[in-house]
């Protein structure tokens, strides 16, 4: 697998950027093309994550049994009436596919327009991790459908997450403001401490394990005993909590530098981590009903749960794509974050 | 070939996850054996080994199932569950281009109910109350008499409306062909797992079950033997287990006669609900006992339900006694907790809120908990209510809650 983990991808830009950085204003005018797609497959690719949690919580993953095809059709050729009028389990896992087959083809775009545009060689390297990890993901899926196997809807749902975090990056390394940093910079007064990549590195893994913890209980094997379950809510529940103590002090601590492109995503993620909470919560109550510790809530008396209700739905499955919003944000401070202690590293030599 | 290379980290991976493998087989009840190894004072392994051999020769597996038709004498209970929608509800989940879900009890219930409907699924250990245990064939929102079954319409409506206040989600979004197969599905799971317990009580207490197995004429392996015709029909092995089946099926085809008759309403006025009143705070029905002065369920209590009594208080272990209760734990058991009577004045029924249905619930109480039923004579005893008299507790209940009472019906008139 050729993924740029995010860490190795500064440790690349240390080497090149420098060189390859041609003078202001040059390099965002010829990346725009693969700057643009990288957006557009942010916003696909988060949609894509909504249409993929609707499929679980719908349990519609097996309502077409085969793969490439659907029900013998091409994937693009499946008749659009049956689509679209036919089963609601049908009409999203089919449309989770299509989806997904658009968001490859944005993906072999980014590495096209990497190549002509003639990107940064790490770049160049991001975008072709971005369409291996895309391609993987086809196939993850493909397998979860072909063998009826819950673990690989499992592990196809942990993977998800990671193509959009490298979707988000790829889009904030390609855009203007990465290159405008460098005049910011030189009136910074303080640079960022050396355990500020540490506390920023921190969020990313634990969201990640957030992300994995979330997907054992939402693809739970029946056999799992009743205390591995109880044990895997308990951590879920705690690591939650200790991220969301995590995200103030990580924005206080980058706005000391006084760039906006740093704070600005460390302030939404503690505003996405506190929504994930409640989210979090919601997405308890709606499957198992109203838990004692929140007795004390008045309005919890007689609450019934809905198998499968709209509202109920919707909860749990923002509750997935907000986790993946959490990594994906956690992500791009990492890597603001260590541009910033790149450059000022540079202004200083 | 080279793809099926390319395949094979993401095997290992999902070897290190712990593999999607379809469970099996149902788990024994390790529970009943322990149970019932600790009140007779005999080891139950070889009975408990040989009951879940023979439970899973007539009753198949989780993939599957099967309806021992051929073990039954009676041609109701035979009909008592429909073969396809057992399939239906059991096995892998999936759904075609009809949008017929399959896997249905894999799909909706396996979580909190358990692979056997034991109760003791991944989730259940964080609700409460704990999700039911099928196995012991008791319910608690019925229509029918305290020891009754409950009829499939009940199950319909539980399925149909949920348990609010509880984990027990509405299903009322499921076609009626859904709710029926998962009806079919915990009758089939609730007779399969009565069976279960019974067996293993049987071979110790009848068949003579110890350590070792008793002679051939009583040893449940002769029930496995695919080639004994003759002898094994006539074995008291054989005998024992088709009457245990025989009478648990015919408890759930007589479960429409047991339904609690309601009688004509009356009157629901104030007098009505002074009456109710005495009545709940009275002597003989003794509702404030447990549900506290106008039901606030500000009385200090400490009970169990029945599941949890079963392995405690019934073999003279306290609930709350962690080391006595620790190898029940092991053998599967949820963690005791306490029941609470219910706070009335808030309007919020599990088992339905109308008049017929709580009048019913009075008159039945509810099985598996302390609340008792009543005896109904037609003229108010020293001991018993009259048919009057419970529709008085029924109006002074609505009157709680600030619910109108009328049922129903009578609304719809
Ligand atoms: C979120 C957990 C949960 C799920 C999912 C669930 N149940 Fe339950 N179920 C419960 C709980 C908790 C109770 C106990 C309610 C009580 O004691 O009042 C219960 C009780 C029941 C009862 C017994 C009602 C009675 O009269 O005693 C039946 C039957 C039942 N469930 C069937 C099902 C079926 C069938 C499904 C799947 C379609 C299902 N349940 C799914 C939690 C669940
Ligand atoms: C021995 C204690 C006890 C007594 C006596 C008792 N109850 Fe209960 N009652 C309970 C318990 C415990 C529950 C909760 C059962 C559960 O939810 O599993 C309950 C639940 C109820 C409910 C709620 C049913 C539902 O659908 O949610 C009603 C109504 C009720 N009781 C009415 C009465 C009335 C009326 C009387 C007097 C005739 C009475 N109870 C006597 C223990 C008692």
């Amino acid at each position: 697998m050729n993924q740029t983990p995010p860490t190795e991808t500064s440790a690349d830009d240390l080497q090149t950027a420098g060189d390859a950085a041609p003078p202001s204003g040059g390099p965002a005018a010829d990346s725009r093309w693969l700057h643009r797609l990288s957006l557009l497959s942010v916003l696909l690719v988060w949609p894509l994550i909504w249409v993929g949690g609707l499929v679980t919580t719908y349990d519609a993953g097996m309502a077409v049994p085969d793969w490439p095809g659907t029900y013998g059709y091409n994937l693009f050729l499946y008749p659009l009436s049956t689509w679209l009028y036919g089963p609601f389990d049908l009409f999203i896992e089919h449309g989770h596919r299509l989806l997904g087959a658009v968001v490859g083809l944005v993906a072999i775009g980014m590495v096209v327009a990497a190549v002509v545009e003639r990107s940064r060689r790490w770049v160049r390297w991001l975008t072709v991790g971005i369409l291996l990890a895309v391609i993987s993901q086809g196939v993850l899926g493909g397998i979860r459908v072909l063998l009826g196997d819950r673990t690989f809807a499992m592990i196809h749902g942990c993977f998800g997450p990671l193509v959009f975090a490298l979707c988000c990056i790829a889009a904030v390394v390609t855009s203007r403001t990465w290159w405008q940093r460098r005049r910011a910079v030189s009136a910074t007064p303080k640079p960022l401490a050396n355990w500020v990549v540490v506390v920023a590195v921190l969020p990313v893994l634990l969201s990640y394990l957030q992300l994995v913890l979330g997907a054992q209980l939402r693809h739970v094997q029946p056999a799992t005993t009743p205390r591995t379950f109880t044990l895997i809510v308990a951590v879920h529940i705690v690591t939650a909590c200790v991220l969301w103590l995590l995200t103030p002090i990580l924005f206080v601590l980058v706005r000391r530098c006084g760039d906006l492109t740093l704070s600005r995503p460390a302030g939404w993620l503690i505003l996405f981590v506190g929504t994930q909470i409640l989210l979090g919560t919601g997405s308890w109550i709606v499957n198992y009903g109203w838990p004692s510790v929140l007795d004390f809530l008045p309005f919890g008396e007689g609450f019934l749960v809905r198998s499968k209700g709209f509202l109920d739905s919707i909860i749990v499955t923002a509750h997935v794509a907000v986790g993946s919003l959490i990594l994906a944000t956690s992500a791009v401070v990492l890597v603001q974050t260590l541009r910033q202690k790149y450059l000022v590293a540079h202004e200083s030599n | 070939m080279r793809r099926a290379r390319f395949l094979l980290p993401i095997f290992a991976l999902a070897a290190f996850c712990g593999c999607d493998v379809p469970v099996e087989q149902y788990p024994a009840n390790q529970l009943h054996a322990l149970v019932v190894a600790t009140s007779r004072h005999v080891p139950t392994e070889v009975a408990a080994q040989d009951s879940a051999a023979v439970v899973e020769a007539w009753f198949g597996t989780p993939i599957r199932p099967r309806w021992p038709v051929d073990q039954m004498s009676g041609a109701a209970a035979k009909q008592l569950v429909d073969p396809d929608h057992l399939m239906r509800a059991a096995g892998r989940v999936y759904s075609d281009q009809q949008n017929r879900h399959f896997g249905l009890f894999n799909e909706h219930c396996v979580t909190c109910h358990g692979v056997a409907g034991g109760g003791d699924g991944p989730a259940s250990l964080l609700q409460n109350p704990y999700p039911r245990d099928f196995r012991a064939g008791v319910f608690k929102w019925k229509s029918t008499h305290r020891s009754s079954k409950p009829t499939r319409h009940d199950l319909t409506t539980i399925l149909q409306h949920g348990v609010p206040g509880t984990g027990m989600p509405s299903f009322a979004s499921l076609s009626t062909e859904d709710l029926q197969a998962l009806v079919d599905y915990v009758i089939y799971l609730s007779v399969r797992g009565e069976f279960e317990r019974g067996l293993i009580s049987q071979a110790v207490d009848t068949l003579g079950y110890e350590i070792e197995r008793p002679d051939p004429e009583a040893s449940l392996t002769t029930l496995l033997d695919p080639t004994g015709d003759s002898p094994a029909e006539s074995s008291d092995a054989m005998q024992v287990a088709r009457q245990l089946l025989d009478q648990i099926c015919g408890e759930w085809v007589d479960a429409t006669a047991e339904v609690i008759e309601v009688p004509a309403e009356t009157p629901d006025d104030a007098e009505s609900v002074r009456r109710g009143r005495e009545l709940f705070h009275g002597q003989i029905a003794n509702c404030v006992g447990c549900h506290g002065p106008g039901g606030n369920a500000e009385v200090a209590t400490l009970d169990y339900d029945d599941w949890t009594k079963e392995f405690t208080t019934r073999l003279a272990i306290t609930p709350s006694d962690r080391e006595a209760v620790k190898p029940f734990r092991q053998a599967g058991a949820l963690r005791p907790r306490q029941i609470h009577p219910r706070k009335l004045s808030d309007g919020v029924y599990r088992g339905g809120g109308d008049g017929d249905t709580l009048y019913r619930r009075i008159v039945g109480g509810i099985a598996g908990t302390p609340m008792p039923s009543q005896i109904i004579a037609q003229q108010a005893t020293a001991t018993g209510l009259s048919q009057a008299q419970v529709w008085d507790l029924v109006h002074y209940l609505h009157s709680l809650s600030g619910v109108h009472s009328l049922s129903e019906d009578q609304v719809e008139q």
